[in-house]
């Protein structure tokens, strides 16, 4: 794997070598206009079209060309473009994650590997986890559990699979008690499902080219539905299955300087908006050690 | 090498992760309470007066069968067949009850709120439908238990529970027939023993008049309303706390009491209480005819203002005439310096929410899905009943004296509401954006600071070494709407003035006077 090539996700089947950081930002304009209210899909003039952008710093770093750490923090700011509600901004929950590549086989023109992520993510400011949609977002500590597989042959042409499962602690409102959708709660602290997640991707990744198309499905593993006109709660079951395409270029000049765009839509979820998502960004690879 | 020893840290802290998220997330549903000995008996609690009986002994309850008597002894043998095959659901049965009953059913109430607590949904045209007593399973669910709805509805389900109790301490000390385990050693105390007499058992009342008033506001959970109380009477009966007879006439008494109010609540003036569209025109004039902005709803589609005729919904204790006496002098108008300087504060909180405003914002929005500003109060209240270990006819005392006040409370702040018909700071200020649901319905005065005035007052009266605690949470409220960008400061406090004015009002012709104290 050329040296060049930047691992920026928790699922991809990309590793950093030992002593490199791949280090950048990225821009994300996330929108909606039509959601799920449990299953039901509607519009709602109270909140329009609701925009979430974010500003995320993201690096990975090969501790070992097996061993990458993976770090991200976002800055988060939403609106609803009708309505009176406002919107809510500020730096949202660090990432911190270990992908671990621990197996691997090279055949004649094709490569197979494996990974193991353990990721660990916590709010670093004291957002509220009461103000879905506009919430910046769930305020718990999660942590998740990754497996991933990824075939590559010579020309370039790739497959990659990953599943995931989170655990999220439990979240605390400002308020003394609540109805989940289904039950009525004498307490502040509200019980929060866990999910589970399926990424797959296939693409072309060769010469400081990286082309891909991928499937996400993420499903929350419990929690209620909106009701007929209630506001979305956050613990409930938000489950959406997203489509997208990831390009990455690795410019000729300045050298370790690549651009990443993306896009993805939502095309079925339930108790989430049906979003459309653009990325886009700078990413900077450094090699600590040129003699690696 | 150095890969072994990475590969040994990160095994260990995996098992540490999977340790921290094998612990258990669920969390009670329920207050926690634990069971209940009542601190006085109230013994007297028959001669207290009334709210709607015209006597404790207006309903006849028959004198109960001898306790020598062979169906007496059966009924006993029942308790004791009973406790021998207790299951572990009937004591959790017995365990949840044992907290206290008025308690549990004040729960229950807020429960029930917070889950009819939504607006119906547009129609495609934009038109709203009503909720429909007659066609309760029907979209939109029935009731939209908003906070007028839930202050009265809180009222109407705590006073006959309250009445009733009064009319059963009555028999009770009237016919003095001991509890099965005052007059059988075979049978265990699973409650705390208490030397109250058993006939009528105050479970059957409470079970009794709950259910019949639950069905009339609730009617779509009937199902789980008629199962909490048959629960209450089991865990009587299974606690050896009372016979099957004395829970059957506790029951016919309860029910007798509640059909009362059903009366009074079919003619207090509720079913009028929405309006209709002539009417919903006709408000525009009680703002332009002063010369001010009339309201309009800020929701899309816009809907029909939230009960505007409910101030002629008939009060507790009080007159229709003696609210409209209280009502506070006009907001100030569009336009004028003042309301310009009201705008200018709404805007500056608006613009600049702290993360400790956001808090006391949601602390006490109490908006849609909740159990209402009234039902936070009665939450409040119901931690304090609690700790003073007051009887069952104690505690219903206090939540009626309560649940009266607000219920008051709504009457008077809607009344002066939809007498103004003014406008909300985002109707004036498009660009006042609020971190909680903008209330459908005129600002002035501040619904929550008018409940929550009113409550803190009766609180006071009832809890007097908490006052000034109550006192910082009403403020704390009626501040939080301002915080919120909803509310003017006038709104919230000239609510705060009306609310104690409604609160001293039955603190002063009735509660001080009732004889309980």
């Amino acid at each position: 794997m050329s040296a060049s090539v930047c691992a920026q996700t928790l699922t991809d089947g990309l590793m950093m070598p030992k002593k490199t950081l791949c280090t950048g930002f990225m821009y994300t304009h996330d929108s909606w206009t039509d959601y799920w209210e449990g299953e039901l899909k509607r519009d709602n003039g109270n909140v329009g079209k609701v925009t979430t952008q974010s500003l995320m710093w993201m690096g990975t770093y090969g501790i070992t060309s097996k061993i990458n750490l993976i770090a991200m923090l976002p800055y988060i700011k939403t609106k609803a473009s009708m309505g009176t509600l406002s919107g809510m901004e500020g730096v949202q929950d660090l990432s911190i994650g270990v992908k671990y590549n621990f197996f691997g086989r090279k055949f004649e023109k094709s490569a197979f590997n494996t990974f193991a992520v353990l990721n660990f993510s916590t709010p670093l400011s004291d957002y509220s986890p009461d103000f879905f949609p506009l919430g910046l977002g769930t305020q718990t500590t999660n942590i998740s559990y990754r497996l991933t597989a990824y075939y590559k042959i010579e020309q370039g042409w790739f497959i990659n699979a990953s599943a995931g499962y989170t655990w999220r602690s439990n979240t605390t409102l400002d308020r003394p008690s609540y109805f989940d959708g289904n039950e009525f709660y004498n307490s502040d602290e509200v019980k929060m499902p866990n999910v589970f997640d399926v990424f797959v991707s296939m693409g072309y990744i060769k010469n400081g080219l990286q082309a891909e198309l991928n499937y996400i499905q993420s499903n929350t593993l419990g929690g209620g539905d909106i009701r007929r006109q209630d506001m979305p709660f956050v613990s409930n079951r938000m489950n959406a299955i997203r489509v997208g395409a990831t390009v990455m270029y690795y410019l000729p000049k300045p050298k370790g300087l690549a651009v990443r765009g993306s896009a993805a839509y939502t095309v079925d979820g339930r108790n989430m908006g049906q979003s459309q998502t653009f990325m886009g960004g700078l990413m900077y690879t450094i090699q600590f050690n040129k003699n690696q | 090498m150095k890969t072994k020893i990475h590969i040994y840290i990160l095994s260990s802290i995996l098992l540490a992760l999977i340790s921290v998220t094998s612990c258990d997330k669920d969390i009670e549903f329920s207050e926690q309470l634990t069971p209940l000995t009542a601190a006085n008996l109230d013994s007297d609690a028959a001669s207290w007066t009334p709210i709607l009986m015209t006597s404790a002994d207006q309903i006849a309850v028959p004198a109960p069968t001898d306790v020598n008597s062979d169906a007496y002894k059966a009924e006993l043998a029942a308790i004791k067949d009973a406790q021998s095959k207790l299951t572990k659901g009937q004591q959790q049965i017995i365990d949840y009850w044992s907290g206290g009953g008025v308690l549990r059913w004040n729960q229950i109430f807020r429960g029930l709120v917070a889950r009819y607590n939504l607006p119906p949904a547009p129609r495609a045209d934009g038109t709203y439908p009503a909720p429909d007593a007659e066609n309760p399973f029907s979209d939109p669910m029935f009731p939209f238990a908003n906070p007028p709805y839930a202050a009265r509805a809180y009222s109407y389900a705590t006073n006959p529970m309250y009445d009733a109790l009064k009319a059963a301490w009555h028999y009770k000390y009237l016919y003095n027939r001991p509890a099965p385990y005052n007059n059988d050693s075979g049978i265990e105390a699973l409650m705390p023993k208490s030397d109250l007499p058993a006939y009528p058992s105050e479970e059957g009342v409470m079970s009794g008049a709950a259910v019949e008033m639950l069905k009339l506001f609730f009617p779509v959970s009937v199902e789980e309303i008629t199962k909490h109380a048959a629960d209450q009477r089991n865990a009587a009966l299974w606690s050896g706390k009372a016979t099957a007879s004395d829970i059957a006439a506790g029951l016919a008494l309860g029910k007798a009491v509640a059909n009362l109010y059903i009366a009074r609540a079919r003619t207090d003036g509720m079913g009028a209480a929405g309006g209709n569209k002539a009417v919903w025109e006709a408000l525009k004039l009680n703002a332009t005819s002063r010369g001010d902005e009339p309201w309009v709803s800020l929701e899309t589609p816009p809907r029909p203002p939230m009960l505007p005729l409910f101030g002629k919904v008939l009060p507790w204790k009080m007159t229709t005439e003696e609210i409209v006496a209280i009502r506070p002098p006009a907001p100030p108008l569009r336009g004028s310096a003042e309301m310009d300087a009201e705008c200018a504060e709404v805007k500056y909180y608006s613009d600049n929410i702290t993360r400790e405003r956001l808090a006391i914002v949601h602390k006490w929005a109490d908006g849609a899905g909740t159990y209402t500003p009234p039902g936070h109060w009665n939450d409040i209240a119901a931690e304090h009943i609690r700790d003073a270990n007051f009887s069952e006819v104690r505690a219903a005392r206090a939540f009626a004296l309560l649940n009266m006040t607000m219920h008051n409370a709504s009457i008077a702040c809607w009344d002066t509401k939809f007498f103004y018909f003014n406008a909300r700071p985002s109707q004036l200020i498009p660009a006042i954006k609020t971190s909680t649901g903008v209330p459908n319905f005129p600002a002035y005065v501040s619904g929550h600071s008018t409940y929550s005035a009113s409550a803190a007052t009766m609180l006071s009266y009832l809890f007097p070494a908490y006052a000034s605690d109550f006192q910082t949470m009403a403020t704390e409220a009626a501040m939080s709407r301002l915080y919120g960008g909803i509310h003017y400061r006038k709104d919230s406090e000239v609510g705060l003035t009306l609310g104690t004015d409604v609160g001293e009002h039955l603190v002063n012709t009735f509660a001080k006077v009732d004889g309980a104290d």
